[in-house]
């Protein structure tokens, strides 16, 4: 699985990419993407676009970015998720901590 | 395959590998040729003659003896197919061979005579 | 010509049965800083390798006594798993020596006459080739002790938690079950216990991860739900304690997925809390409808104190309706096409039963027939509603020596306002009456007797529910919904419980008035009902008369007194 991360245009934005599996093995990589970032960004976007599988230690990752991102008061979407990952999202209720589009 | 008597090259290679060792390693080879050499003579089948043949090629091309060494390697491969008649003619020729080269490596022995 | 000394000096055994070739090629190779072995024939280089194990071999193809390629397949053997590398001196011809030194067993040849470079590259490659093996070994052997380590260390900490969960009630009749005995490492967790009152709690979890990681959660966890069941608390406060330690024990990325189940067998309802678990289903036997319990809830350790939900939902039950819960093991169970197992076939099972009482069974035979892949992580465990009376719990274990009893006291309760909304003071007012020694035979009445009187109060008197709204399943959701709205909202209203134990005779008796600030109700006209009209509601009423030795009711219907007596103790 891959990682990227770019600012968006204002630079208020971080965009953090993830192509195929986003599980366990994605660990350092992912964490890397933004904690390796320069500045600090007020929202954060992550784009499931190609993200092909999705499990419970993903779910874990996304509460660390939260909690990074100030917890509560974190600005954290999920984008261009499939079908199948959205259904894990909704079992586990995610989209009450998680903007998801 | 060159055929020269005795490459000189390769015996300046073999004393400078064995340093204060390289008399020896002639006298070895002189003696142990000689043992060789009656094997040849004394062996009743093929396949023995066939085996001393490919030692005593294998230590001769590896003291520069090359057509020497050669030789050996005709009678190795002459006697692969019988009938073996003109084997004795071959031998001699082989008799003949050792007997020059030894002369050039008893000159070469002087040279280290303390 | 000089030659660079190899990096390690080796140990190597040259065996050729050439005097002069074994001088020369000990010379060369002394002189590129090894030690050296010599042998003239097959049998005394394979005699010379066993007795002194050196690290290269040079073996001559043409040897008496036994030849070069018996003596390589000998050395080999001896040699066992560690590699050492056998270089064949060789005059034969290039194609012929090369086919026959492999198909001995040989590493590489060097061909006559012996050319010094090529012969230091060859022995440098191959003592390369023999760490590297020795190292292969080394580590698979470091794996192989480091995980009988973590083996041992996975049967203590489940005999630890085994400890734990002893205490549990999946023994019981009514409850089937099916887990691996290693289902603790998936994070799998599977509890039951009775309540005080007779009722059941059932819990299945799946806490993230793998290993210890995911069985450490589970301990804490198991506590507060066999200690706080056992001390009558609400499912409610139960998950706000087990979200909270979570939260709070566990690394942020971590958390439990778990669906918890309240079942009450004297009022026929089961309360359902589900976060993050897949569907579990609530199996009415005589319609056959499968009513799926959907997860509601983020799960257990994610959300703060605060931003918790506790609300449950709460079903009407009747005897031999089933609740089915299982892990995502089940649904994800894939077989060699690499199809899952999903959701569509287990509600084909379900449509197919004709047996309740066999409906276990045939989910666990379509997943046999299934042929998937066994897992460690498929739980599953089916929950039967029966008549209440039907289960036996076994008897409270007291830990006091039960020689004083208070037995002259009384005392009033009163909660007011909002207090009603969080506070269930139940757990406490058991504990106390627990210390009667004489009513510790009529426990299991007493508190259902009392827990009916204190929801009577609160709900039907202060927050005036109509009981008959739950007289069908539609209207038994209207019911719970309104009862938890009108319980956000209230702001005044009060119950009051007073207690009084005095002693009688050699044994003693137990006086609650339990009173409301609600509208009452007519208790003749609610006692008067025939069963038919009843249906799920007012049951409250003619239980508590049969579970207490005298019951009675004001006119108005706001304030009830029962009372509990018990003779000598034996």
């Amino acid at each position: 699985m891959a990682v990227n991360a770019d600012y968006s245009a204002d630079a208020k934005e971080l965009t953090i990419n993830i192509k195929g599996r986003f599980d366990f093995g994605s660990h350092q990589d992912f964490r890397d993407a933004y904690e390796r970032v320069d500045g600090s960004p007020q929202a954060y976007k992550i784009n499931l676009k190609e993200t092909t599988y999705l499990d419970s230690s993903a779910l874990g990752m996304l509460l660390l970015l939260r909690d990074h991102a100030g917890g509560d008061t974190a600005k954290v979407k999920l984008v261009n998720s499939s079908t199948d990952v959205k259904k894990i999202l909704a079992i586990s209720n995610f989209d009450k901590l998680f903007e998801i589009e | 395959m060159s055929n020269q008597h005795l490459d000189y090259d390769v015996l300046s290679a073999l004393q400078e590998v064995m340093e204060d060792d390289y008399p020896l390693l002639l006298d070895t080879f002189l003696s142990d040729s000689q043992v060789r050499l009656n094997e040849l003579h004394k062996a009743t089948d093929p396949q023995k003659l066939g085996q001393a043949a490919h030692s005593f090629k294998g230590s001769s091309s590896n003291m520069g003896a090359t057509h020497l060494a050669h030789l050996c390697h005709q009678l190795e491969e002459r006697v692969k197919h019988p009938p073996l008649n003109d084997i004795e003619d071959l031998v001699n020729r082989i008799d003949n061979e050792f007997a020059e080269v030894r002369r050039l490596y008893d000159d070469e022995r002087q040279r280290f005579a303390y | 010509m000089s030659m660079l000394a190899a990096s390690e000096p080796l140990t190597v055994l040259i065996a050729d049965d050439n005097m002069t070739d074994r001088m020369l090629l000990s010379s060369i190779v002394r002189r590129q800083g090894h030690r050296v072995l010599t042998a003239s024939d097959g049998q005394e280089a394979v005699d010379v390798f066993a007795e002194r194990r050196p690290q290269l071999v040079l073996l001559d193809a043409m040897m008496p006594v036994l030849d070069g390629f018996e003596a390589a397949r000998q050395i080999k053997e001896l040699a066992g798993e560690s590699l050492v590398p056998i270089i064949f001196l060789t005059s034969l011809t290039e194609e012929d020596a090369l086919v026959r030194c492999l198909e001995a067993g040989g590493d590489d040849f060097l061909a006559k006459p012996y050319n010094q470079v090529i012969l230091a590259a060859k022995i440098k490659a191959m003592d390369r080739m023999r760490r590297l093996q020795a190292t292969v070994l080394e580590q698979r052997d470091q794996i192989t002790r480091h995980h009988g380590y973590l083996l041992n260390e996975q049967r203590v900490a489940k005999a630890v938690f085994d400890q734990v969960a002893h205490s549990g009630c999946l023994s019981s009749p009514n409850i089937r079950y099916m887990q691996s005995p290693y289902a603790l490492f998936n994070g799998d967790l599977l509890l039951a216990a009775f309540t005080p009152y007779g009722g059941m709690h059932v819990l299945l979890g799946d806490f993230t991860g793998h290993g210890l990681p995911a069985a450490v959660g589970a301990m804490p966890l198991a506590e507060v739900f066999y200690g706080m069941t056992a001390k009558g608390y609400g499912l409610a406060e139960i998950l706000r304690e087990m979200n909270a330690k979570l939260k709070r024990i566990l690394p942020v990325d971590m958390f439990c997925c778990a669906t918890l189940l309240n079942l009450n067998f004297q009022r026929r309802v089961v309360e359902v809390w589900n976060g993050g678990m897949p569907d579990g289903y609530l199996y009415r036997s005589e319609s056959g409808e499968h009513v799926p319990l959907r997860s509601r809830h983020l799960p257990l350790g994610v959300l703060s104190r605060a931003s918790f939900q506790e609300k449950t939902e709460v079903f009407s039950l009747a005897p031999g309706d089933r609740l089915f819960l299982l892990s995502d093991g089940v649904i994800e169970t894939a077989n060699d096409d690499e199809d899952l197992f999903g959701v569509e076939r287990l509600e084909r099972v379900f449509e197919l039963n004709r047996d309740p009482t066999r409906l276990f069974e045939d989910v666990q035979a379509a997943l046999g027939a299934f042929h998937g892949e066994s897992r460690d992580d498929v739980s599953m465990v089916q929950v039967e509603m029966v008549e209440p009376g039907e289960l036996e719990p076994p008897a409270t274990v007291y830990s006091d020596s039960g020689a004083s009893s208070p037995l002259n006291w009384s005392m009033t309760l009163e909660l007011r306002g909002d207090t009603l909304k969080r506070f269930n003071p139940l757990p406490y007012l058991l504990q106390l009456l627990q210390e009667i020694h004489g009513l510790r035979s009529q426990s299991g009445a007493l508190y259902s007797v009392l827990s009916e009187l204190y929801s009577n109060a609160l709900e039907h008197g202060v927050l005036g529910l109509d009981s008959t709204l739950k007289r069908d399943a539609e209207g038994f959701a209207q019911y719970y919904e309104q009862r938890s709205t009108r319980l956000n909202h209230l702001k005044d209203g009060y119950v009051r419980l007073h207690f009084m134990v005095q002693p009688e005779g050699r044994g003693g008796r137990l006086t609650i008035d339990v009173e409301d600030s609600g509208q009452g109700f007519d208790p003749h006209q609610v006692m008067s009902r025939s069963p038919e009209e009843e249906g799920l509601s007012g049951r409250g009423l003619k239980l508590i008369r049969q579970l207490s030795d005298k019951a009675q009711w004001s006119e108005d219907g706001r304030s009830a007194s029962v009372e509990f007596s018990w003779g000598a103790l034996a």
